[in-house]
């Protein structure tokens, strides 16, 4: 790929396309490298599902019951589930789920496969980077997984790891499940921080002519700002991994006050990287609802500027907030009242954000695509979300709920409920972008409405149970007497998590039934106006036979006396309007 | 168009949303899994915001669900009618960035002004004094003896055996008595904890007392005090994951009234004659 390529017409960067297998292994094309991470974390998605499906099993039908007649064990426990591997299973479900999963799925899927297109851009900065960072996050899942099968079982102190629980082997009995966790999480941060500098080099430098900031669609927005948090925190993470592996190993002792060190110092590094992960999580699953929401209601997104601006609020907000974890943990309590006041305030751009895609549907021409579907449980989940992280905002309620179900509810509202919502979304709405064929949307309903009602079934009981009392990370709440009176409920709650879990496979087979047997996309199915749809489906290598210029912002949806009721980006404003075909090949020339 | 729901289906779905909402409030009605009955001073206002919260999270959810539907239906693709072209409204802007701000530094203020209230304000000088030392997977608890006074605990010297951190020729911790696992408050007492752990990080979480606080090693924390007002018996979970057997590090707590407590303290006290604490070496802590 290093020799001077005689590449055809397509040949706008600097490497050419590498042909059969070796294309899925070592491809540098942003295409490839985004489904690679979109193959890859589906694949993720599944194990730290069935470790999810374990863990229900288990407060359901725990098998370290004792029975009221003194027999040990329930009948329909799963005897291998004991204590330390329960603890294993929430530690490698949370960690899977965040680093091996929605991080890669929104970011490294969506953003490698949807930056350059949508900016006009025939590859990334720097291809061979973004080939890397793939290959440095596989690796990076094999060493957390690898965990489950060395001496000890893998890390099980939660995916917060807080120390001196992690830091000191004769406490948790992982010493190389726990390193292999901190090894697992500093690699990850490498392939993060390598895609986070690709994104913004690509975004800054890379945009076609005409494509000003205020004409980038949200998702790129997102995206854009979702990169700088991603080098601002994840480099804290990877340096606190660095000292866990210090303190475990090599006799240092950075956590552990016995020798000197200091618990609280694990909890402030670990969170000013934990709450800007949140918004990493969250953002960029705003930016593509927001687009998918504008494409089938026929509008543009309402309040583009104000999205853009709370996103910046969200942003930089993010960084101030991180003690809001710990104003339970004891430290500095002048220091919690001022992040609770930093939390409130951080509600407010999200507020913005809810009003505006409420704005975006009003006055619409609703499409009910599975795509929508998916968009608009998006918002109706982030806001109960939302809703749900103003109790603990409040201090003096976090005294009560902090470390209940009443959390682990809210995080999965925000994380299942907003993030993987908007990620089906996404996958309805550029499945045909990347595969050129349509998903069936009879089945994309039937996946949508299994997962919305059982994600609800399974999701919001955790309230109640949450505040009844319930703790997070107990391996069996029959083993205290005033949570025997909620095991009916978790018994409900594990049913509707199996149904969720299986309803998956409704969305897997028309996935893969759909590479062969869909309809034929064409390159603009969605009748949408960003760059990506002026091109074939899926784009060939270097996305644009010629660089297009860009004539308007991304959302000139039913523009008055425009006969078709979108505006492509690159239709020049004094065109005559197109009745048909595809305005993609239309080459403007760049001087 | 094809992909349009047809009525059949819009008003499934709906019902469908009905009965879970209906499913939610049968559970509610039976109060098994709704918050537990308070038992301390402070849990009335935790109570008070949480209810505020949700009535004001109750109303906006009615308020943007009730919206949200309403405009899926009526702004549903129909055929010749098409979306209207419009890029937002500033005014609206303004508005509904004022009003969140409004609410939640209200909220935010009239919390800190609990908070400080709970945390930041010097316990009562006539508070019981107890501490509680968490330890891989149970509790050491210490109560004075007839002086009302633990014996000066330093954080630094928490060890195996030396548990408290106490210096055992100190003269308050003479009449001191520990039990493991069990505590006693009695009724109408503010309590002043003193919190800490011998290895790793637990909490001391009581859903009845409202009342959840991490106790960390290398630190003995003194800000938590409470006061019961009502007897009976409540279990004391830690909450913080601790290890394999943290899912039943649990203790026995009762409050019990004052009479009940004194008889129940002079039953541990010491015998005069034997010294409870085990002498114990400094330690030297390193960089401090």
């Amino acid at each position: 790929m290093s020799t001077a390529t005689l590449h055809s017409a397509t040949h706008i960067h600097g490497h050419e396309e590498a042909s059969g297998w070796k294309k899925y292994l070592w491809s540098l094309d942003h295409k490839v490298i985004g489904l690679q991470y979109l193959f890859t974390s589906l694949a993720f998605l599944f194990i730290g599902g069935g470790m999810a499906l374990l863990l229900r099993w288990q407060l359901a039908y725990p098998s370290t019951q004792v029975m009221a007649n003194g027999d040990v064990g329930n009948p329909i426990s799963l005897p291998f589930i004991n204590p330390q591997f329960y603890n294993a299973l929430f530690t490698m479900h949370a960690t899977v789920m965040v680093f091996l999963v929605v991080m890669p799925l929104l970011i490294g899927a969506f953003g490698n496969y949807l930056i350059p297109l949508k900016i006009g851009a025939g590859d990334m900065a720097f291809p061979l980077i973004n080939e890397l960072s793939y290959w440095v996050y596989v690796l990076s899942g094999v060493v957390m997984l690898a965990g489950f099968f060395v001496a000890g079982g893998a890390a099980a102190g939660g995916w917060t790891s807080y120390a001196p629980l992690s830091s000191v082997a004769a406490y948790n009995g992982t010493k190389l499940g726990q390193t292999l966790w901190a090894a697992g999480i500093f690699i990850n941060g490498l392939a993060s921080i390598m895609g986070a500098f690709n994104y913004i080099t690509t975004i800054v430098n890379m945009r076609a002519p005409g494509m000003g900031f205020f004409r980038l669609p949200l998702t790129v927005w997102a995206l854009f700002i979702t990169a700088f948090l991603l080098l601002l925190a994840v480099p804290v993470l990877s340096a606190a991994g660095a000292m866990l592996i210090l303190d475990l190993n090599f006799g240092t002792s950075f956590f552990n006050p016995a020798k000197g060190g200091q618990p609280l110092l694990w909890q402030h590094l670990f969170w000013f990287f934990g709450h800007p992960e949140v918004y990493i999580l969250i953002l960029p699953a705003m930016g593509m609802a927001s687009d998918v929401l504008s494409i089938f209601s026929r509008k543009p997104v309402f309040g583009y500027k104000a999205m853009v601006f709370a996103m910046f609020a969200i942003g930089f907000l993010g960084f101030i907030v991180w003690g809001h974890h710990m104003f339970v943990s004891g430290m500095n309590l002048v220091l919690s009242a001022a992040f609770g006041v930093s939390t409130m305030v951080i509600a407010v751009p999200s507020a913005i954000k809810t009003f505006n895609w409420l704005g975006t549907i009003w006055g619409g021409s609703i499409r009910f695509t599975t795509a929508m579907l998916n968009a608009l449980a998006f918002v109706a989940m982030f806001v109960i979300g939302g809703f749900s992280g103003i109790f603990m905002a409040s201090t003096p309620v976090n005294i009560f709920v902090h470390h209940t179900y009443f959390i682990v509810a809210h995080f999965h509202y925000v994380l299942f409920g907003g993030s993987i919502f908007a990620i089906f979304a996404s996958i309805y709405t550029w499945y045909p972008k990347m595969f050129g064929r349509m998903l069936d949307e009879t089945l994309g309903k039937i996946h949508f409405v299994l997962t919305f009602v059982f994600f609800n079934l399974c999701f919001f009981p955790m309230h109640n149970v949450g505040l009844g009392g319930m703790m997070r990370r107990i391996a069996d709440p029959t083993a205290y007497e005033h949570l025997r009176a909620l095991q009916p409920i978790n018994q409900f709650i594990t049913l509707a998590a199996i149904a969720l879990g299986f309803s998956q496979f409704v969305f897997l087979w028309n996935f893969f039934r759909s590479l062969k047997h869909g309809a034929p996309a064409g390159n603009n199915p969605w009748g949408a106006t960003t760059l990506e749809w002026t091109v074939a489906s899926p784009p060939v290598h270097g996305n644009f036979a010629v660089t297009p210029t860009v004539y308007r912002g991304a959302y000139d949806y039913s523009v008055p006396g425009h006969p078709r009721d979108f505006i492509m980006q690159n239709e020049p404003p004094t065109s005559e309007p197109l009745h048909s075909g595809a305005p993609a090949r239309r080459s403007v020339p760049t001087g | 168009m094809r992909f349009i729901f047809n009525r059949v289906q819009l008003l499934a779905l709906t019902l469908l949303g009905l009965a879970i909402s209906g499913a939610q409030a049968e559970i509610r009605q039976t109060s098994v899994w709704w918050l537990p009955r308070n038992v301390t001073m402070f849990g009335h206002e935790i109570d008070f915001i949480f209810y505020v919260i949700l009535i004001l999270t109750g109303v906006t959810a009615v308020a943007v669900f009730s919206t949200m539907i309403y405009f899926i239906v009526k702004y549903r693709a129909r055929p010749g009618v098409s979306a209207i072209h419009s890029h937002g409204n500033n005014t609206l802007e303004v508005i509904w960035t004022g009003i969140p701000v409004f609410i939640f530094l209200a909220l935010a203020i009239y919390g800190n002004e609990q908070w400080t209230q709970m945390r930041l304000k010097t316990p009562p000088a006539d508070a019981l004094p107890v501490a509680v030392i968490g330890e891989q997977f149970g509790w050491n608890v210490r109560y004075p003896g007839a002086d009302g006074k633990l014996a000066k605990m330093t954080a630094s010297k928490v060890t195996k055996e030396n548990p408290f951190g106490v210096d055992p020729a100190d003269p308050a911790g003479l009449d001191d008595f520990t039990t493991y696992g069990e505590l006693v408050f009695p009724v109408e007492r503010p309590i002043r904890l003193y919190l800490g752990s011998k290895d790793v990080i637990h909490a001391f979480y009581v859903p009845e007392f409202r009342l959840y606080q991490d106790m960390v090693p290398g630190r003995i924390y003194d800000f938590v005090w409470l006061k019961a007002e009502q007897t009976g018996k409540f279990q004391l979970a830690c909450n913080q994951l601790c290890g394999q057997g943290h899912y039943k590090m649990f203790g026995k707590l009762s409050v019990v009234p004052q009479g009940e407590y004194e008889a129940w303290a002079k039953g541990k006290a010491p015998q005069p004659t034997a010294a409870k604490e085990t002498p114990t070496v400094p330690v030297v802590m390193a960089g401090r």
